[in-house]
């Protein structure tokens, strides 16, 4: 079995505009399924990738401060949109437009996470990374993981000023894809 | 080969009764079982996005979260025109959402063009009051002491009248004098001659007695007249001091009426107390038009 984990190689690689990719997650992020979309782009067997957390596919030029809002988000029971850059086992990476949404059962209960990744407007993207990469820079100042996050999660309020992560993700999707 | 059928027979079920989770798990490795598993996934992806979608896309809306939109790549056929019913729907709404805004905003600025428009003028109504208040006090106090005024100038004309008669008098025992004087002095003439040579100087004493007596009573029949005009002249003053007097103590009860309706009275409430009223029921107005 190929270790899980690789170095990214700085290449580009992008998925057709009217694909979806889908994965589901148990409620503590460990893949239950994975369709053959995410499988391709992410240079991953299906054996590869169920049973493994969702974060296999992290890019280490992610601000830690968007997940943390992620899971904020998803733990409030409330959808969420955001731009976010992942890995594939390769060492490729590719941008996605990812709506996260909890799963419920009949009874309400919630049984996992459903992630939908579109591809998303290369417009979108460049200004969405300049955000993230001043997030990153503040996070790789500090020694800690929690000191990181801590810092990172200020620099994004900061650069979110009034507005909600919600209303920026979706004020730079609405002026690019239209 | 059942045990394949009856894999994509439960997975049916379960998406047909609505559980979305359900996916085919492998079938086998060659192509048509790989390519069949993919197809029945895809068809369950794609229904699974369309549902969490709409459903989700409405609910922002009824929120009011407007920016956030359905979103049509990934949906083909009928999910997306469906898709794209919803977009536009949720448009409309947002479009209504906007122009109830305005329409709100609207009525805000017309309550507060309202209220700026009542407070100047309650103001003004006020200050005018006041003013109006001033006025008719210092017109009451002016009709006060012109109508003093001219009760003491029809004092004086009184005793001006008085006086004139007083004079008559004194002129009419004047006139008596020179008729006594008058007859006197004939008496001397007649025994002056009746004395004659002798008598002669006292004639001519007792002629100018006479004309004496006769110019006083000349000089009293001129008084008598003049006095009599003086007599005439003060009727005709009293009579335009009464009418002043009247006319003044006509405007004296006008000026009150008005001193009355500015600063109210028995159970009635004067100009300032009415701007008050209209203030505060125009602000009570307005507060009502900015809740609701």
């Amino acid at each position: 079995m190929r270790t899980l984990r690789s170095r990214p190689t700085g290449i580009e690689r992008t998925f057709g505009p009217d694909e979806i990719i889908v994965t589901k997650t148990d409620p503590r992020g460990v893949i239950t399924y994975a369709n053959d979309v995410f499988l391709r782009i992410s240079a991953l067997t299906e054996e590869e990738a169920l049973g493994q957390p969702h974060n296999l596919i992290r890019h280490p030029d992610m601000p830690r401060a968007v997940f943390k809002l992620l899971w904020d988000t998803l733990g409030r029971r409330e959808e969420i949109f955001a731009y976010v850059l992942n890995l594939a086992l390769d060492g490729a990476h590719y941008w996605v437009f990812a709506h996260v949404t909890p799963s419920f059962d009949a009874a309400g209960r919630l049984v996992g996470y459903h992630s939908n990744r579109r591809r998303p407007d290369p417009g979108a993207v460049r200004a969405v990374k300049q955000v993230y990469d001043r997030i990153l820079h503040t996070e790789k100042g500090h020694p800690t993981t929690r000191s990181a996050v801590d810092a990172g999660w200020r620099q994004l309020e900061e650069e979110l000023g009034p507005r909600t992560y919600d209303e920026f993700v979706w004020s730079i999707t609405n002026r690019t894809t239209r | 080969m059942n045990e394949v059928l009856s894999a994509i027979t439960a997975v049916c079920r379960r998406a047909a009764a609505g559980d979305l989770e359900a996916r085919l798990p492998t079938i086998g490795d060659d192509a048509t079982a790989v390519e069949c598993r993919n197809a029945l996934n895809d068809l369950l992806d794609i229904s699974d996005a369309f549902v969490r979608e709409a459903g989700a896309a409405s609910a922002a809306a009824a929120q009011g979260r407007f920016h956030r939109r359905i979103l049509t790549p990934g949906m083909r056929g009928a999910y997306r025109s469906a898709a794209e019913q919803i977009s536009a729907s949720i448009n409309e709404m947002s479009r209504s959402s906007e122009r109830l805004a305005e329409a709100t905003q609207a009525r805000l600025a017309l309550a507060d063009e309202l209220e700026h428009a009542v407070l100047r003028v309650s103001e003004q109504v006020a200050t005018a009051a006041t003013e109006m208040g001033a006025s008719a006090n210092g017109l009451a106090d002016f009709a006060r002491s012109a109508v003093t005024d001219a009760e003491r100038g029809l004092g004086t004309v009184q005793s001006l009248r008085i006086a004139a008669d007083q004079i008559l008098t004194a002129v009419d025992l004047i006139n008596q004098v020179a008729k006594q004087t008058r007859l006197l002095a004939l008496n001397a003439t007649i025994e002056a001659a009746r004395a004659g040579e002798a008598g002669l100087g006292f004639s001519v004493v007792a002629g100018e007695v006479k004309s004496l007596a006769d110019e006083t009573s000349a000089s009293s029949g001129e008084i008598m007249g003049q006095v009599n005009r003086v007599q005439q002249v003060a009727a005709d003053a009293v009579a335009v001091l009464e009418a002043v007097t009247e006319s003044i103590r006509e405007m004296s009860g006008l000026t009150n009426g008005i001193a009355a309706a500015v600063d109210g009275g028995d159970e009635l409430d004067g100009l300032s107390q009415l701007a008050e009223v209209l203030r505060s029921e125009v602000s009570r107005f307005v507060a009502t038009a900015r809740q609701t």
